[in-house]
């Protein structure tokens, strides 16, 4: 479809006629400002196609305040290479006049066959609404709406998929639908109503329905279950009556109780012979007593007789011992005076013996002691001397004694002198001499002959006889000091040794020898003294005297012993023996005695016991009245023994009839029938509150109308299923239905997709090369999948909204123009209105597209409106203004 | 001359499950309205009493309400009404006529027959044969022949259940009333209940039948006897008298060929308000009858008391022109073809209902566009 003139007049700003012709069959420019009137052209070539002329609701085409004006608009195009014209006034006098080729059509006839060349649809009523517009909408784009791509295809996506699968595969026959989406959605949201769109699991109404059911049904069994419990109470309550009745009428317990009465009766005519027989057996009991009391009685009396034989014999028989025990007695006591007398002579002669030994031991200790006092005063003598000696010997040491010290001096002193002289003489002049012999001379004072040697200490004058005279004067000034030193010690060592009283070392050195000697004999003499008198003189004198006055108590104590007898005394052994023997044989003799004499009196005190008890015994048997208590006694032992006889067989006789009588079971018997009368008794009572029970409950029950209830139930529950039945055949006819339409819908879209995606491809490499824009099944754009902005090989994918307004603009654009291609294809009319599109594009990808829009230009014709006409100029088409047109 | 208006089967209490709830309930309210009838009819005649041969309740649990509602319809006749327990409400230990008795719902003139024992009331002897048990396999008027009644007093059985060798064996074989009984225990008349259509088993013996329809296959139903003797021994003068008010309509509808149609789609426009129907259709028919059955259907729903239809056994069997009226291009077009091949190959599928569907979609969609 290529426009070729427009032509339109009393629409909005122009009111005149404004007729624009020439249009290039590719590229056409159109530019103004805002306000120039490029919104207006476009409007009127949409209202041209899209509005009836008959709609009232274009009013807003006519100018401004001109409520008469009648908006035309008139359009030449060309369509298949043939002219047309289209004519269309609004409003006023309204009309439409269509001329294709040879053919012509006016009013509502041309208007639908626009719509069907051009595949788009008119409003039922009011102003065409976008989703009318079909595939108009889709390639004319309106200002400002470029980036927008999902809505437009959907309004188209009917019209594309007819008119595009009719020329992609003819051959199979095969449509799209021009109602098909439409439709489509109805039994879409029919089956949503009932049925969940992702599980198919009932929903709304169909979920209420099959939750009602099984509501009712849960109900229902409750309903059941109470009405059958209901009617087995009922069924019970029946037989319960039939047992109630048949009792009542029965009356089971009299008969147990008439039973249990007659074993109680018959129990109570055997307890009276028991109590008979008790009452027997007690007297029995007392008679018993009675015979052992009487028994006892005669047994008394009876001891009382022998008791007294008895003691009257014992009497007699203490008598004669007490007599046998006198007679000893004075036996024993004879012999006892004997012994005692044996015993004192014994005594006296043992008295004897000891006071001689005793004479004879004092007589040998006096010898003793004089002896030894004579010892002691011997050694007290010998002592006495060594003493004396000891004290002599002390003082001649005492003498001379010489100090060490001094003798240590001495002997230092002794040597210096030596050492002295010895110096002298190494210093001093040696004069050696041979004369001849006989000759002599002097030297100083000394005459000297023959050979020898003077030393000379000082000057010293010798004589040579004949001859004159010498003088030798020896030299060194130490020999004078030497000299005098040697003065010095001598005359100290002699002052020393005055003052010891002696007269030389040798001397001193023999006194410190003698005054050792005495030293020792010392210590000898005083050890001699030690061994004499080793406690001291003293101890001696006193141990002396003390021997003397032992002495003198001995001989006082010999003085005072009495005269010794005139026979010589046994000797104290024989003596202490004899005394011994006698002592003992009266000691035991005297033991004896006591014992006869203790005795006979014991023998005493029996017999007159047992004379006293003899009379007591003898005083009760002469008591008066005691024959008659005896005789009494043994004729009522006679008759009660008699009656005790006849008591024991009527006691066996009773018991006898007693255990004939079994009275523990006759007393079972009275239980056994008593309980059974009370159990019947209490299980009818018991009944009898079941039934009233049960008569409330079932009457409580009854008044609930369980049957009305379940019958209400059970018919909500047909209705239920009933409905639930219908819905779910409904539910499955629509899904049914949908997975047709829609597997029918999708199969024809894919088909749709692989061409469309290769015209979008064309162009969309013009924009990114590489990239790739996928097309979904409803023939929109989707994920855009391109090389990363810094042109690496990594890929990035993003959705088509997450692109940017320009980005998405663009895309917007070159789907369309994919579309148009895919029309053209297929034979289809196509015309591209630009409005103020693509002014979100930056410079560079405005310049691609400006490749891409002049590529589409030699397939398409496309109109393009700016108000930047400084953009469109390298589009290599001259631009035309609008202000231009005007004039 | 006595005259004695015979019914039983009254079911009172019945709900009627199988109808949408508000036709149910008026179904169930008809039963009330047919006992008042009744009283009318029995004072109109100046019945010398009115025979209850059993089944007067539906149920034994019965709401009280129920119950005082019931006695209250039957105030219409003030004469002696005399009426046994039947299978649905046996004289249990406990059942709805002991519960009736505790409310004292039951006025004076109402006769409950509880015991086997004769009963004299208005000039006649009535032995009654009372069901006590929800099932007997005796026969409960054996004893009327030994009974021994006033002389001079007609004698009426009153009983409940099946004459044997009457119906099909297999059927009701439960509380079985031997046959010829009214002769062998020296009757006037038996009068009978269970049977829910009326019934002559012989000149002496009759079933009522109920007095208000309450199912469908239940024929000559909705009557009550009125029995007339001149005495003692006089053969009994027995006429049916209509009391139901709903017809209870079970019409099967074939569709062989299109004039089928018409005879149909009259037949379904006649239905009145006081008809209970439900209709079954069977054979086949294209998509235009299709719809204007189930037009009718709906227009005959909206006027009968109740209309339920079976349209499973009818075939859908779209014809070129029904397609074609449907106008579906492209892919719907497809979608159309492949459901109407499949309905060939299965009548019962589910393309049949789909179908259906979609056409009336497209009209929707068509007369919308229109």
């Amino acid at each position: 479809m290529k426009l070729t003139r427009l032509r339109v007049e009393q629409l909005r700003q122009f009111r005149q006629p404004l007729e624009i012709s020439g249009f290039e069959p590719g590229l056409n420019v159109f530019t103004g400002p805002n306000e120039a009137g490029k919104s207006t052209l476009v409007a009127a070539i949409r209202a041209a196609f899209f509005e009836r002329h008959r709609s009232k609701s274009v009013d807003d085409l006519q100018p401004w305040g001109d409520s008469s004006a009648a908006p035309t608009i008139e359009l030449d195009f060309d369509l298949g290479g043939e002219p047309c014209r289209l004519t269309k006034r609004f409003l006023g006098r309204a009309r439409c006049d269509l001329q294709l080729g040879a053919r012509q059509f006016d009013g509502a006839d041309a208007e639908d066959q626009l719509a069907e060349l051009l595949g788009f649809q008119f409003a039922q009523k009011g102003s065409s609404k976008s989703e009318h517009w079909g595939i108009p909408g889709l390639l004319w784009i309106t200002q400002g709406t470029a980036h927008s791509i999902a809505e437009p295809v959907s309004h188209a996506a009917g019209h594309l998929n007819r008119v595009l699968g009719q020329s992609l595969d003819h051959s199979l026959g095969e449509v799209a639908s021009s109602r098909g989406d439409a439709i489509l959605a109805r039994v879409e949201a029919a089956r949503n109503e009932l049925l969940t769109p992702a599980g198919g699991r009932p929903r709304g109404p169909f979920a209420d329905a099959e939750s009602q059911v099984a509501a009712l049904e849960t109900r229902l069994a409750e309903l059941d279950s109470a009405i059958a419990s209901y009617c087995r109470q009922v069924d019970n309550l029946a037989a319960l009556r039939r047992e109630h009745r048949a009792e009542e009428a029965e009356q089971p317990w009299l008969g147990f109780r008439a039973q249990a009465r007659d074993a109680a009766e018959r129990l109570a005519a055997i307890q009276d012979v028991e109590r008979d027989l008790t009452a027997a057996r007690q007297q029995a009991g007392q008679f018993d007593e009675r015979i052992r009391l009487l028994r006892q009685q005669l047994d008394t009396l009876a001891r009382q007789e022998d008791d007294a034989r008895r003691r009257h014999a014992d009497a007699i028989e203490a008598a004669r011992r007490a007599d046998d025990a006198r007679r000893q007695s004075a036996q024993w006591q004879a012999r006892h005076a004997d012994a005692a007398r044996a015993a004192d002579i014994a005594r006296q002669a043992l008295r004897l013996a000891r006071q001689e030994d005793t004479r004879q031991q004092l007589a040998a200790q006096l010898a003793t002691l004089r002896q030894q006092a004579a010892d002691g005063a011997a050694r007290l003598t010998e002592a006495e001397a060594a003493q004396a000696a000891l004290r002599a010997l002390q003082a001649q040491a005492a003498a001379s004694r010489l100090d060490d010290a001094d003798l240590t001096a001495l002997r230092e002193r002794q040597r210096k002198l030596d050492e002295n002289r010895i110096r002298q003489s190494a210093a001093a002049t040696r004069l050696q001499f041979a004369l001849d012999d006989g000759r002599t001379i002097r030297i100083g004072d000394d005459p000297v002959s023959g050979n020898g040697e003077r030393q000379l200490l000082e000057a010293t004058r010798v004589a040579l006889p004949g001859i004159g005279q010498l003088t030798i004067t020896p030299g060194g000034a130490d020999l004078a000091r030497l000299a005098q030193a040697g003065i010095d010690l001598a005359d100290a060592h002699a002052a020393h040794l005055a003052r010891l009283g002696l007269d030389s070392l040798e001397a001193a050195e023999a006194r410190q020898r003698a005054g050792q000697q005495l030293d020792f004999e010392v210590k000898a003499a005083a050890a001699r003294l030690k061994d004499l008198a080793p406690r001291g003189l003293d101890a001696l004198r006193n141990e002396r005297d003390a021997q003397l006055a032992r002495a003198a108590d001995a001989q006082q104590a010999l003085d005072r012993l009495p005269a010794a007898p005139d026979t010589p005394p046994p000797t104290i052994a024989e003596a202490e023996a004899a005394e011994d023997a006698a002592r003992h044989a009266a000691d035991t003799l005297a033991a004896q005695l006591a014992r006869t004499q203790a005795d006979a009196a014991t023998a005493e005190a029996a017999h007159a016991a047992a004379s006293r008890e003899a009379a007591a015994a003898q005083a009760v048997l002469d008591a008066p009245g005691r024959a008659d208590s005896v005789a009494r006694a043994r004729a009522d032992l006679i008759d009660t023994q008699a009656a005790q006889g006849a008591l024991t067989s009527r006691i066996e006789a009773l018991a006898r009839q007693i255990d004939a009588a079994r009275p523990d079971l006759l007393r079972q018997d009275v239980e056994r029938f008593t309980r059974s009368a009370e159990l019947h008794e209490k299980r009818f009572a018991e009944r009898r509150d079941a039934l009233l029970r049960l008569d409330v409950e079932l009457q409580t029950a009854g008044a609930l109308g369980l049957d009305e209830q379940r019958a209400e139930v059970a018919r909500d529950l047909a209705q239920a299923q009933r409905r639930r039945a219908e819905l779910a055949r409904r539910a499955g006819a629509l899904d049914h239905l949908l997975g047709l339409l829609q597997a029918r819908r999708k199969a024809l879209t894919r088909r749709l997709q692989a061409p469309l995606k290769r015209h979008l491809d064309h162009y969309l490499h013009l924009l990114f090369p590489d990239a790739s824009l996928e097309i979904d099944e409803r023939l929109q754009p989707g994920a855009l999948t391109r090389r990363g902005p810094d042109g690496s090989a990594g890929a990035e994918t993003g959705p088509f909204d997450a692109l940017s307004f320009g980005a998405r603009e663009q895309m917007g654009v070159i789907s369309r123009l994919a579309y148009a291609d895919l029309l053209k294809e297929a034979g289809r009319p196509t015309l591209i209105i630009l409005d103020d599109a693509l002014v979100h594009s930056d410079a560079e990808r405005l310049a691609q597209m400006k490749r891409v829009l002049f590529d589409a230009a030699t397939r398409h014709q496309i109109l393009l409106f700016s108000c930047h006409p400084e953009c469109w100029r390298d589009l290599g088409v001259a631009p035309r203004a609008i202000a231009n047109l005007r004039s | 001359m006595i005259t004695l208006l015979h019914t039983a089967d009254w079911q009172i209490g019945k709900l009627f499950g199988q109808f949408d709830p508000d036709d149910a309930a008026l179904l169930a309210e008809a039963r009330f309205a047919a006992i008042e009838r009744l009283a009318r009819l029995a004072t109109d005649h100046r019945a010398d009493a009115v025979l209850v041969a059993g089944d007067v309740f539906d149920a034994q649990g019965v709401t009280d309400r129920t119950v005082f509602r019931l006695f209250n319809a039957m105030a219409g006749y003030a004469g002696p009404w005399v009426m046994i327990p039947g299978n649905h409400d046996a004289g249990l230990a406990e059942s709805v006529w002991t519960r009736a008795a505790r409310l004292g719902a039951i006025p004076a003139n109402v006769h409950v027959c509880l015991q086997p024992a004769p009963l004299v009331v208005a000039g006649l002897a009535i032995l009654p044969a009372p069901l006590t048990q929800r099932i007997t396999h005796a026969d409960l008027t054996e004893w009327f022949a030994s009974a021994e009644t006033p002389v001079g007093l007609p004698r009426i059985g009153l009983a409940h259940g099946s004459v044997q060798g009457l119906l099909a064996d297999g059927i009701d074989s439960s509380n079985p009333i031997a046959a010829g009984r009214a002769a062998q225990a020296r009757l006037d008349y038996l009068a009978l209940g269970d049977w829910h259509g009326t019934r002559r088993v012989d000149e002496r013996c009759w079933y009522a039948g109920t007095p208000e329809t309450d199912r469908h296959r239940a024929n000559d139903s909705g009557q009550a006897l009125l029995v007339r003797l001149a005495g003692p021994g006089a053969l009994p003068e027995v006429t049916p008298v209509a009391t139901g008010q709903y017809r209870w309509l079970s019409e099967t509808i074939d569709l062989q060929v299109p004039t089928d149609l018409d005879a149909a789609l009259e037949r379904i426009d006649a239905f009145g308000p006081a008809d209970v129907v439900q209709i079954s259709v069977t054979g086949q028919t294209d998509l235009a009858g299709h719809r204007c059955l189930q037009d009718a259907l709906a227009r005959a729903g909206g006027k009968a008391r109740s209309l339920s239809a079976d349209l499973d056994a009818l075939r859908l069997e779209p014809t070129d022109a029904d397609i074609a009226a449907l106008d579906a291009d492209g892919y719907l077009g497809d979608v159309i073809a492949e459901l109407g091949a499949d309905l060939k190959a299965r009548p019962d599928g589910p393309a049949r209902d789909a179908l259906a569907l979609l056409a009336g979609f497209l009209a929707d969609d068509r007369s919308a566009a229109r």
